[in-house]
């Protein structure tokens, strides 16, 4: 189904594009709130309530302001950051490390997931420090760049070429895995 | 304006992330506009940060979908009912409508065809129903033309058993045209009518008739012309109420006014 053809079938709640739209997506939706969130019920219940926004909030996307993908990746990550400030969650619910992560796939009885916890030892493998440092905060903390830069006393501007050199480096090796 | 600088800043990576103000987010989008090589980063970028997600995705518990789907009802119920009164053709999609459009046309080219199966079978029997009318219409005449004859012997027959005839031989022995000529004639003198039945008579050509004569006081009375073809049936000849003699000569078609002695074919007296 072409971009076009999806949206417009959301925005009219068709309920057979909403499906083929989980299908197609959920997976790569719930990685972004898995990466933040480590418990899985409650990283399940914000993607629940992250999915349901995102059809009733369809109106609300503009397609000259970037791919669906990202807005619908953006109300996921946002919605996750939002429930580790909750006071609702615990410490160890949240993701700390990559290595948290890549735990919480192998434990998981899905054959792709253990695929991917591969692929993603693999791909982080690449980075320095520096740049795993900040793909830690950014994709498995759920820290914001100007919360990196306020916390660890790194100038902005050093944080964000920091995140430009990192999402470089798993650019260049996303495709050899 | 350094574009590779404003590329490398890092701004589109935080602008993807969604992590930049308002402010910040238009000013992306401005630049993206004006810049096409800022537009292509921004793009490929996309791409590189969903294979990142697609490398990271995680399948949630199957039973979350029921839950999503159930939560979402009432938004698929309001709309389906807001779109019954707009326009339904607006959206394309993948829906089941999509399959039941192809069944329909399916459907409807079967329906197509069965249509004209049963035109050309409708239009095959209506040609063997007119054909039967029309096989029907000419044994009806037939039928018809057979009953007037029927009719015709019958009345003849009546007057043959009801009428007083007497049978007078017409032969052609004593005479030099046709020695095994024979014509059999019956006379009801009272009533005036005569018929005569031929027996043997030979074929004339076309430009020749024979004719019979009454031969009475008055000498020779054409009384008609004799058909040779029709044998032995009765054929109806003019009224005559007084004669000696009978008598039959070739004439030219149509027969004559006097007879033609030297053409006399049969000849009988009354008995």
């Amino acid at each position: 189904m072409e971009e076009q053809e999806l949206i417009a079938g959301l925005r009219a709640k068709n309920r057979g594009v909403t499906e083929y739209l989980y299908e197609k997506y959920s997976r790569a939706l719930f990685g972004v709130i898995s990466r933040i969130i480590f418990d899985k019920d409650i990283a399940e219940e914000v993607f629940h309530d992250s999915f349901v926004k995102i059809i009733q909030k369809i109106d609300s996307y503009e397609e000259s302001k970037g791919r669906l993908y990202t807005w619908m990746a953006n109300i996921c990550r946002n919605s996750a950051i939002d429930k580790t400030r909750s006071k609702e969650i615990s410490q160890s619910s949240k993701t700390n490390t990559i290595e948290d992560f890549v735990y919480g796939f192998e434990s998981n009885s899905d054959t792709i997931d253990h695929v991917n916890a591969i692929g993603v030892k693999e791909l982080m493998k690449e980075l320095n420090e520096e740049q795993r440092f900040i793909i830690e905060y950014i994709y498995f903390k759920g820290y914001t760049h100007s919360e990196i830069s306020e916390e660890f006393d790194i100038p902005l501007g050093t944080v964000k070429s920091r995140v430009r050199a990192a999402i470089q480096v798993l650019r260049k090796n996303i495709d050899s895995i | 304006m350094d574009i590779q600088a404003y590329i490398t800043s890092g701004k589109l990576e935080l602008f993807l992330l969604g992590e930049l103000s308002e402010r910040e987010r238009a000013e992306v989008l401005s630049m993206a506009a004006k810049y096409p090589a800022i537009q292509k980063e921004l793009d490929e970028l996309e791409e590189a940060m969903l294979a990142i997600d697609e490398l990271t995705a995680k399948s949630p518990s199957p039973e979350l979908k029921g839950k999503i789907f159930d939560s979402l009802e009432s938004t698929f119920k309001v709309e389906s009912a807001k779109s019954e009164t707009a326009k339904a053709g607006k959206v394309v999609s993948l829906s089941p409508w999509k399959y039941f459009g192809i069944a329909a046309s399916i459907v409807a080219v079967l329906t197509s065809a069965a249509a004209v199966f049963y035109a050309s079978k409708f239009y095959e029997k209506e040609q063997q129903f007119t054909a039967l009318l029309q096989e029907q219409s000419v044994m009806a005449d037939n039928l018809n033309q057979v009953k007037q004859e029927y009719e015709a012997k019958d009345s003849q027959l009546d007057k043959l058993v009801a009428g007083d005839f007497r049978l007078v031989k017409l032969k052609g022995e004593s005479l030099e045209m046709q020695k095994d000529a024979s014509v059999n004639l019956f006379w009801d003198q009272g009533a005036q009518e005569v018929f005569i039945a031929v027996n043997n008579l030979n074929e004339l050509s076309e430009e020749f008739d024979y004719q019979l004569w009454a031969i009475g006081d008055q000498g020779p009375i054409g009384i008609g012309l004799v058909n040779e073809g029709e044998k032995m049936t009765l054929q109806q000849m003019q009224a005559v109420a007084q004669a000696g003699a009978f008598a039959i000569t070739i004439e030219p078609k149509g027969g004559s006014v006097s007879p033609t002695l030297d053409k006399l074919v049969v000849i009988g007296n009354v008995a």
